[in-house]
This record gives C-alpha cells, sequence and structure tokens, in this order.
C-alpha cells in the first residue's frame, strides 16, 4: 500500500508544506533526489534550462492531467492527442518563465491546457463534443496508488461540487469541463449575463473553500 | 463607477474558468495589473480550476510520450519572461513580474509610463500656461516645486497603482495612487466645460467624513493637469463634485465620479 493520503492527485498536489518531494516508499535513492521525487516546481527550473529528463518527469506528472482535461472539453481522443502535445510543448517552450510565487505549477499547466482545448473548441466548435458523452474514466493507470489518487481526487472534487447550488454547478462545470463561453453558459441556462459571472464566482470560491484550496 | 468595477470584479469567476471571450479577458487583464486583492483571489479560483482539472485525469496513450519528448528535442525554448514576451499564458502576471524587476527605488514600472507621460506632459503643458504666474511669487514657485516633487514620488513609488474611471456627464478620471506616499495624483480628459464661477473639486470621503481635497485647474486641450492629494487612507473613496469656483468645506452637489482606493 502507497502513502495514497500524501498527495492530493494524480498531478501531484501537495499539502502545504509537503514541497519537498514526492518521497514514495522504494523510489527514494540515496544521493541526490532523481526526477521522481523532485517537487514539480524545481523540475519545471530544470526544463527552462533545458533539461530533458527533467522534462520526461514533468510529462508523467502532468500529461494525465492535461490529456483528461482536454479530452474532457473536446470529448474527441484523437484531437485531444494532438492538442495535448501542443500543451506538452508550451510547457518545454515556456518552462523558463513559470513563476513558482505567482501559483503552483499544476495551476499553470491546468491554464495552459485549457486555453489550448478551449481554443481549439472556439475556432473549430466541433460538432462531436455537443453530445453528451461523459468523459471515460481512467482506463490503463500502470501505477496504482496513481490511480487511487486520481479517484480520490475525483471523489472530493464531486463531493465539493455537489455542495454547490445547481446553478453555480452548472456554471463551472459547462464552462470548465465544457469549454463554453460565459455568454453560452448564459445562453444554455437561460439566465442573465451578470447572474452567470456571479454564480461563477461564487461557485468557484465555495468549490475552493471546500477543496481547501489556499 | 463603483458599478463598474464590481462588475469588472464579478468577471474573476469566468477567467479563472477561462469562460470569456478576447475583448472581456484583455479588459480583465488590463484591471489585474492594478488590482492586487483581485490578483489574488484570480489566484485561488485558478488553483480551484486546477483541481478540477486533476479530478479529469485520463493517461495518455503511451505513444504520446515518446511523440512529445522527440519534438521537444528540437524546439527551442523561450527565455523567461519580458514584458514584452509573447505568448506568456499569464501576460499580466509577466507585467508585474517585470514591474517588480524594475522597482528599484526610482525605477517606474513600465506598465506606469503610458500614465506617467500623459499626466507629465499635462503638467508640462500647465506649467508652460501658468508659469508666469508661478514666478510672480517665491511662495507660489516653492509650491509648484513641491507639488512637481510630490508627483514625481507618487507616479515612480514602487506601489504607484493606476485606476481609470469615466465621469458621469463626459470625461475620463485617471489617478495614481501611492499608500506608500500617501498620496494620489488626479488628473482628467474631456470633462464638460463648466460656466464661469464653478469648478470641479477632489474629495477624499473617508469612513468619519470626507475632506476637500483639490479644485481641478482650468482645462487646457481638454485636459486638467495633475493634482495632488496627500494623506489617503486605505478606503478612502475619491468622490468629484461641481462647486462653486472657489471651492466649497463639503459636497454640495452628487458626486460625478466615486472610486474606492
Amino acid at each position: 500500500m502507497k502513502n495514497v493520503g500524501m498527495t492530493d492527485g494524480p498531478t501531484g498536489h501537495r499539502a502545504p508544506g509537503h514541497r519537498a518531494g514526492r518521497a514514495r516508499p522504494g523510489e527514494s535513492a540515496p544521493g541526490r533526489p532523481g526526477p521522481a521525487e523532485t517537487d514539480l516546481g524545481t523540475l519545471l527550473n530544470r526544463v527552462g534550462r533545458g533539461d530533458e529528463e527533467a522534462f520526461g518527469a514533468v510529462y508523467e506528472r502532468v500529461a494525465a492531467t492535461a490529456f483528461g482535461l482536454v479530452q474532457r472539453v473536446l470529448r474527441d481522443p484523437a484531437q485531444a492527442e494532438e492538442v495535448t502535445q501542443e500543451v506538452m510543448l508550451d510547457v518545454w517552450r515556456t518552462a523558463a518563465r513559470f513563476e513558482p510565487d505567482r501559483g503552483s505549477p499544476q495551476a499553470w499547466v491546468a491554464t495552459i491546457a485549457h486555453r489550448r482545448a478551449v481554443d481549439r473548441v472556439r475556432s473549430v466548435q466541433a460538432a462531436a463534443r455537443r453530445d453528451d458523452q461523459a468523459a471515460r474514466p481512467g482506463e490503463a493507470y500502470d501505477d496504482v496508488a496513481e490511480a487511487v489518487e486520481a479517484r480520490l481526487e475525483r471523489e472530493r472534487v464531486r463531493r465539493c461540487l455537489g455542495s454547490l447550488t445547481e446553478l453555480q454547478r452548472e456554471s463551472i462545470v459547462l464552462a470548465y469541463y465544457g469549454g463554453y463561453t460565459y455568454r453560452e453558459v448564459a445562453g444554455l441556462l437561460g439566465i442573465a449575463l451578470g447572474t452567470t459571472k456571479t454564480r461563477m464566482r461564487d461557485g468557484l470560491i465555495r468549490l475552493r473553500d471546500c477543496l481547501g484550496v489556499t | 463607477m463603483a458599478s463598474r468595477r464590481a462588475d469588472l470584479h464579478t468577471l474573476a469567476g469566468p477567467y479563472a474558468l477561462n469562460a470569456l471571450p478576447p475583448g472581456d479577458r484583455a479588459r480583465f487583464e488590463r484591471h489585474l495589473a492594478a488590482c492586487d486583492a483581485c490578483e489574488q483571489e484570480v489566484r485561488g479560483l485558478q488553483e480551484t480550476a486546477a483541481r478540477m482539472a486533476a479530478a479529469a485525469a485520463v493517461p495518455p496513450p503511451g505513444r504520446l510520450r515518446d511523440r512529445v519528448l522527440a519534438e521537444a528535442a528540437r524546439t527551442r525554448q523561450l527565455p523567461p519572461a519580458g514584458p514584452e514576451a509573447a505568448g506568456a499564458r499569464w501576460p499580466w502576471r509577466a507585467r508585474r513580474a517585470a514591474a517588480a524587476r524594475r522597482s528599484t527605488p526610482g525605477a517606474r514600472p513600465r506598465w506606469l509610463r503610458p500614465v506617467a507621460l500623459v499626466l507629465s506632459a499635462a503638467f508640462a503643458a500647465a506649467a508652460v500656461a501658468f508659469g508666469f504666474v508661478a514666478l510672480d511669487t517665491q511662495h507660489t514657485l516653492s509650491q509648484a516645486q513641491a507639488r512637481d516633487h510630490m508627483l514625481a514620488a507618487v507616479l515612480t513609488a514602487p506601489d504607484a497603482k493606476m485606476m481609470s474611471a469615466p465621469v458621469t456627464g463626459g470625461g475620463t478620471a485617471t489617478l495614481v495612487m501611492s499608500h506608500r506616499e500617501h498620496a494620489l495624483a488626479f488628473s482628467s480628459a474631456g470633462l464638460p466645460g463648466l460656466p464661469a464661477g464653478q469648478g470641479y473639486e477632489l474629495w477624499l470621503m473617508g469612513p468619519s467624513g470626507g475632506r476637500p481635497a483639490a479644485m481641478l485647474p482650468h482645462p487646457a486641450h481638454g485636459m486638467t493637469s495633475p493634482v495632488i492629494a496627500t494623506g489617503i487612507r486605505a478606503g478612502d473613496t475619491v468622490e468629484l463634485t461641481v462647486e462653486p469656483a472657489g471651492g466649497a468645506p463639503h459636497p454640495t452637489t452628487a458626486p460625478i465620479l466615486r472610486l474606492s482606493i
């Protein structure tokens, strides 16, 4: 049994103060920490200086989040793969511009991934994604602990989304997982623009507090 | 103004969800560059969105890794962010970082330059127009020098923040404030002309009442040269009213501008 409780998600969200490393039992090696147990921010820093090995480690940590999110928005796995490649190359190209004091590496990558995904959606308006097909849960995790972490994170987010009002939840889910603009969300839900903006903000604040985001 | 700012503020939600069309996004990012509280909120909301991203994680097909790593090996990387970095993902952050790097004492954050230029241009124009008055007495001269000095201190303060808002009835007000200097510089453009005997008066309204801050000078080419208000406190509100030309001890008309600072 691995230390599932130590991290919050497949991309390595950690409780505050637990930034030093992944430190999984069985993976720690003496001497200089290897990529597998180095803090994601430190890895990005190395990537910014052209370290390809560090980039491989970053890929391991964030590719599932990027791919899952992009696929959730685009619906089409083939396109999702293409866009995820663009996202990861953005990470490679712009790693030197990541500023650790401005937010977590996870949020940085998620922002890049989401923007890439909606850019694609808004330029193509792919018809296929309008199906109401739910994203398939993770199939081939080769690491059992990661799969469990992903499931725990999914469960936490699901539970917290459940604590929002219906309008808050729907507007957030449509915007983030659906890739719609707030105007489109307002149209879909049949509510005023101002109300939509307020629901999104209030809902996110509630979600933030429920998830204990600091 | 208050309502426009409040309205801007609610955009933090859709912004963090990346649900703003490009125009709104640019408008909000301009707002973010001058609003610490908003930036902090946006940061928290983006971290929250990232948790939703993590909850959606699905491992990509194995072949993607090889493709990405091979492609990276032949892709040139960008240097650390400069203010003019194209394609920076968190543009306002790059801008602020650049400003922070630059904010050695006396340095002027880059985003502030256009304002500073506008304000100093207005100041210079006013100095030319009214210079002979200033030279009348030593007293007036030192007052002008003191104002010039204060203006420079506010514009170049490391914590200088700019706000701009439309004025009811027409025109735009721009202010640059520094809580460190406890002062703000205020200028306007395009305010409607007033009948002789009336003027625009600037007020600092606090929880314990308000006080007159300054009378705006007569506009030159539609712009009023900057006035300085000192002794500002967090939570103060800046208001503008139309008053008798000599100024009034308390506002006697409804404010045509109200800005929280």
